[in-house]
């Protein structure tokens, strides 16, 4: 059909039979902006979706009462205050965290951890709050489950080695904002969920889906060119170097 | 000048000479032709007759040799569209998709494939039901669609279209009990539904064997069918149930050959390729429902008996071999009746079919990374990499700005006041992003002549390197030149014109139309362009009440009339000689836009909607971006380009991918 897609790939005299049938693939715009809309309405991202209703000319959808708060959460879990994301959660739906002792334990164990790090943050500090915390809130639940436990006691690890610069990479972890992140997208997810719609947004699904269908494609021998590229180092070459993170997250998806 | 819009008019019309009050519905064009000469069918040449008479060459048996040669000549010339039809015929009433297979990719490309057909078909018919049942005007119609260069007729859609099923041949799914490969004595009816042993037994080792028409499509994934024993015969159960390959011999009972494997009702065995079966289920007999199916994935097969799984029976399966459903039987009398999917099934297959898939999925969700905790992670900024890549790609400005911000905002929140770099660079204003944001507008709010400024002062190079770009703007001006008479016309005249009442339409329409002394085809182009009149958004009617608003409409729909016709002109004169045959078909449709009387019942009627703006604009979009040095389609894209065929690959065994419907599951 597009002539213009032909004298483009004619551009690559050598092309591998497979990038021949990518190129044939038309995915159609309507479908593309729907999963990037669907992504910024379940992960959170309202101003942008409104802008992008209005630019791509497509119906917001329902205005969803849920998103501002699930910002809020997720902004309050990204700063460490968890206790005002469990009462944010609680007001939604007290539900989602008494169905879920998994993810209560996991953000009480965030908070435990912020506890830990101001109670450590100068030699002098008292820490006897994060031991009381503890016992009164993570010790009955994880007496429950030996999954809780182990994730306790190596939280609890942590008042014995801070401060330090040099803590094994187990404890580290602990203390990476990654932890948070992680936790705010599971508790966005339950929220998505416990009101009825998808948890996972789309886009995450087709990100994993492209990842997961390469990687069996390669391990049935399926006749691939070496590389998939995607072509998003184009934008970064013309970025910062700093940016090693991002083209880590990219390579994961190209190699 | 106006012997220059005549020429115009006949070629948007296909036919100078056709008058408005022609008697054909579809097409007034081309078609005009083939009306007249049916009723007067004597006064066109006919090459076959003439060759005809000049072989018999004997006057005075004229009639009958008219008819000994005349008739078989007519399957000689229409063979390939009549057989074609009478093929699809038999086809059209059989297609359904089996319940377990409903929403999956396999079943939508067969569908794909068989609306096609239809389509073709339907096409057919219409376009020959004027000249139905006279031999000679077939014939000569034929004749004429080789020759009206402007028309777009069957024979061109049926070779346009068959190369996709050529190409990439999607396969059926079994649909009966096949007529050839079967044992002499099975006796096959009830559109094949039914098969029934009525010979008798020879030898001890003989039995009668037949095969579905089409073998179990291993991109489906899994496949499966029912039978039911109709009846058992008088003093046997001798009957095997199951696939075999298609060299298998069909005077034996499945199971026993090489290739071939079977549930057998007298022991309740399972047999495959040798005589000696091993222990697998119950017995069965008349009135039981007897499952077979395959799964591709994991290259084994099962049996149910009469809704209940009765295990895996075969792990050996060929990953090549294609294999037929096949019932055999040994005793006369023995009866089976299959069910391909044309009904509800015995066994909930589908619940079946929905537990590989959530399996499968959770496959998915799970990652196959090394480290899970990590890739999700990096999964998140890798997202947002993508869509902010895709937002500024595509000239998503706003949003691209938008985003990036609370993008940002989220970032400094998580790294809290470590003030550690951030991952993301604030978006670099992008002069380009813009102006190829106001581009696209343009053409989203059919300005084409705002789009095309834009483009030349901005980009002069992308037009002229891309002609077949620049050529699809100028056509996209002609329909929304086209689709702006149609409205205002809907507004001149908010009374639905009723086809009888057309002579009144074109005369209101000539009083108001600017003086010209060959009005007849402009009247016709009015007309044709009127034909919105009956559409719901005209105007209110308390509107009509003021004469000069009326007037003054009916002026501006005078002169955008001529506006469109000068433009028609300039635009066939432009792109007349191009030899380039998308270029001629693509003026060929935009024309017919007008030869059709009612284009929103036609099958040119994508072409006035709004939605067709959107391909136009992603293309210049995708080509200022090439001009630009940067990719034609943005990451995410791609990504989902890259999906599709990765998935593709992976179902086209039979792999797990059957079993994911990229579109339906993942993007809607």
């Amino acid at each position: 059909m597009s002539s213009s897609t032909v004298s483009v790939s004619a551009a690559t005299p050598t092309q591998h039979p497979f990038q021949r049938k990518v190129d044939e693939i038309k995915p159609s715009k309507t479908d593309i902006n729907f999963v990037v809309m669907d992504y910024l309405i379940s992960e959170g991202y309202p101003r942008a979706a409104e802008k992008f209703a209005k630019e791509a000319n497509i119906q917001l959808p329902l205005e969803e009462e849920s998103i501002q708060s699930r910002v809020e959460i997720r902004r309050a879990i990204h700063a460490g205050d968890i206790d005002t994301a469990i009462n944010k959660i609680n007001d939604l739906n007290p539900q989602i965290l008494d169905t879920d002792p998994a993810l209560h334990f996991a953000l009480l164990r965030l908070q435990l951890i912020e506890l830990i790090r101001k109670c450590t943050s100068s030699q002098t500090s008292d820490i006897t709050p994060a031991l009381n915390f503890a016992s009164s809130q993570l010790a009955p639940r994880a007496a429950t489950n030996p999954d809780f436990l182990r994730d306790l006691e190596l939280t609890m690890s942590l008042l014995i080695f801070l401060p330090s610069d040099n803590l094994q990479p187990q404890l580290a972890e602990l203390l990476k904002p990654t932890l948070r992140r992680q936790v705010a997208s599971k508790v966005n997810e339950a929220i998505l969920t416990s009101m009825g719609t998808r948890g996972e947004s789309r886009m995450r699904s087709l990100v994993r889906l492209r990842l997961w269908a390469e990687t069996k494609a390669r391990e049935v021998g399926k006749d691939l060119p070496p590389s998939l590229p995607l072509g998003l180092q184009d934008g970064e070459e013309n970025g910062s170097q700093t940016n090693g993170s991002n083209r880590e997250a990219v390579d994961v998806m190209v190699q | 000048m106006f012997r220059r819009q005549s020429s115009y008019a006949a070629v948007a019309s296909g036919n100078a000479g056709s008058s408005p009050s022609n008697p054909v519905p579809a097409r007034s064009g081309a078609f005009s032709h083939l009306a007249n000469s049916g009723s007067h069918p004597h006064s066109i040449t006919h090459p076959r007759h003439s060759r005809s008479f000049d072989a018999d060459g004997h006057h005075n048996s004229m009639s009958t040799s008219l008819g000994r040669s005349v008739l078989p000549s007519y399957p000689g010339q229409f063979g390939y569209l009549n057989g074609y039809g009478g093929a699809q015929d038999g086809a059209t009433s059989a297609f359904f998709v089996p319940s377990y297979l409903r929403g999956s990719k396999h079943a939508e490309k067969l569908e794909e494939v068989h609306k096609a057909r239809i389509a073709a078909q339907r096409e057919y018919r219409s376009t020959h039901s004027s000249n139905a049942g006279s031999l000679s005007t077939s014939s000569s119609s034929a004749n004429l669609h080789k020759m009206a260069p402007s028309h777009r007729g069957l024979s061109h859609d049926i070779i346009e279209r068959a190369p996709i099923v050529v190409e990439e041949p999607v396969a059926p799914w079994p649909t009966r009990w096949s007529e050839t490969e079967k044992f002499p004595q099975m006796e096959v009816d009830d559109n094949g539904r039914q098969a029934k042993f009525a010979g008798a037994q020879k030898g001890p080792d003989e039995a009668a064997s037949v095969r579905a028409d089409y073998p179990m499509p291993r991109q489906c994934g899994i496949y499966y069918y029912e039978v039911t024993v109709v009846s058992k015969g008088k003093d046997g159960r001798m009957i095997g149930v199951g696939f075999s390959g298609p060299k298998v011999p069909l005077n034996r009972i499945p199971g026993w050959e090489p290739d071939s494997y079977a549930y057998h009702g007298d022991d309740g065995q399972c047999f495959s390729n040798t005589t000696s079966g091993k222990t697998y289920g119950p017995k069965f007999g008349t009135l039981d429902v007897i499952g077979c199916g395959i799964n591709f994935r994991t290259g084994t097969a099962f049996f149910t008996k009469n809704g209940h799984f009765l295990g895996n029976a075969f792990r050996d399966l060929k990953p090549n071999m294609p294999y037929y459903p096949t019932v055999g039987m040994k005793k006369p009398g023995e009866t089976l009746r299959a069910n391909f999917g044309q009904e509800p099934f015995a066994f909930d297959i589908d619940k079946m079919v929905q537990a590989e898939k959530a399996s499968i999925q959770s496959e998915i969700t799970r990652g196959t990374g090394p480290c899970k905790e990590k890739v999700s992670t990096d999964e998140t900024q890798f997202i947002h990499t993508l869509v902010g890549q895709y937002l500024a790609h595509d000239g998503y400005v706003e949003t691209a700005r938008a985003f990036a911000e609370e993008v940002i905002e989220e970032v400094k929140a998580v790294l809290n006041d470590e003030n550690a770099e951030i991952p993301y660079q604030e978006t670099v204003e992008d002069l380009d992003a813009i102006n190829r944001q106001k581009i696209r507008a343009a053409i989203l709010d059919g300005d084409i002549d705002k789009a095309l400024k834009h483009t030349t002062a901005y980009y002069p190079s992308v037009l002229r390197d891309n002609e077949n770009i620049y050529f699809k703007l100028r056509c996209r001006k002609f329909i929304e030149m086209i689709r702006k008479c149609n409205e205002l016309n809907a507004q001149c005249h908010p009374i639905p014109t009723p086809p009888s009442k057309r002579s009144t339409t074109s005369t209101l329409n000539n009083r108001n139309s600017t003086a010209t002394d060959d009005y007849d085809f402009e009247m016709e182009l009015d007309e044709q362009l009127g034909m919105h009149n009956g559409a719901p958004h005209w105007n209110h009617p308390e509107h009509m009440d003021d004469e000069d608003e009326l007037e003054d409409k009916e002026a501006k729909l005078a002169q955008l009339t001529q506006d469109t016709i000068q433009y028609g002109m300039e635009l066939k004169s432009e792109f007349a000689t191009d030899p380039r045959r998308e270029v001629k078909r693509a003026l060929e449709d935009t024309f017919a836009l007008i030869a059709y009387e009612n284009v929103r019942e036609s099958a040119l009627a994508p072409l006035l909607e709004t939605a067709g703006r959107v391909p136009v604009a992603e293309e210049l979009n995708s080509a200022i971006l090439v001009s630009l040095g940067k990719s034609s389609s943005a990451a995410l894209e791609r990504l989902v380009q890259q999906t599709e065929a990765l998935v593709n690959e992976l179902a086209g065994d039979g792999g797990p991918g059957a079993f994911i419907n990229v579109r339906r599951d993942f993007l809607q």
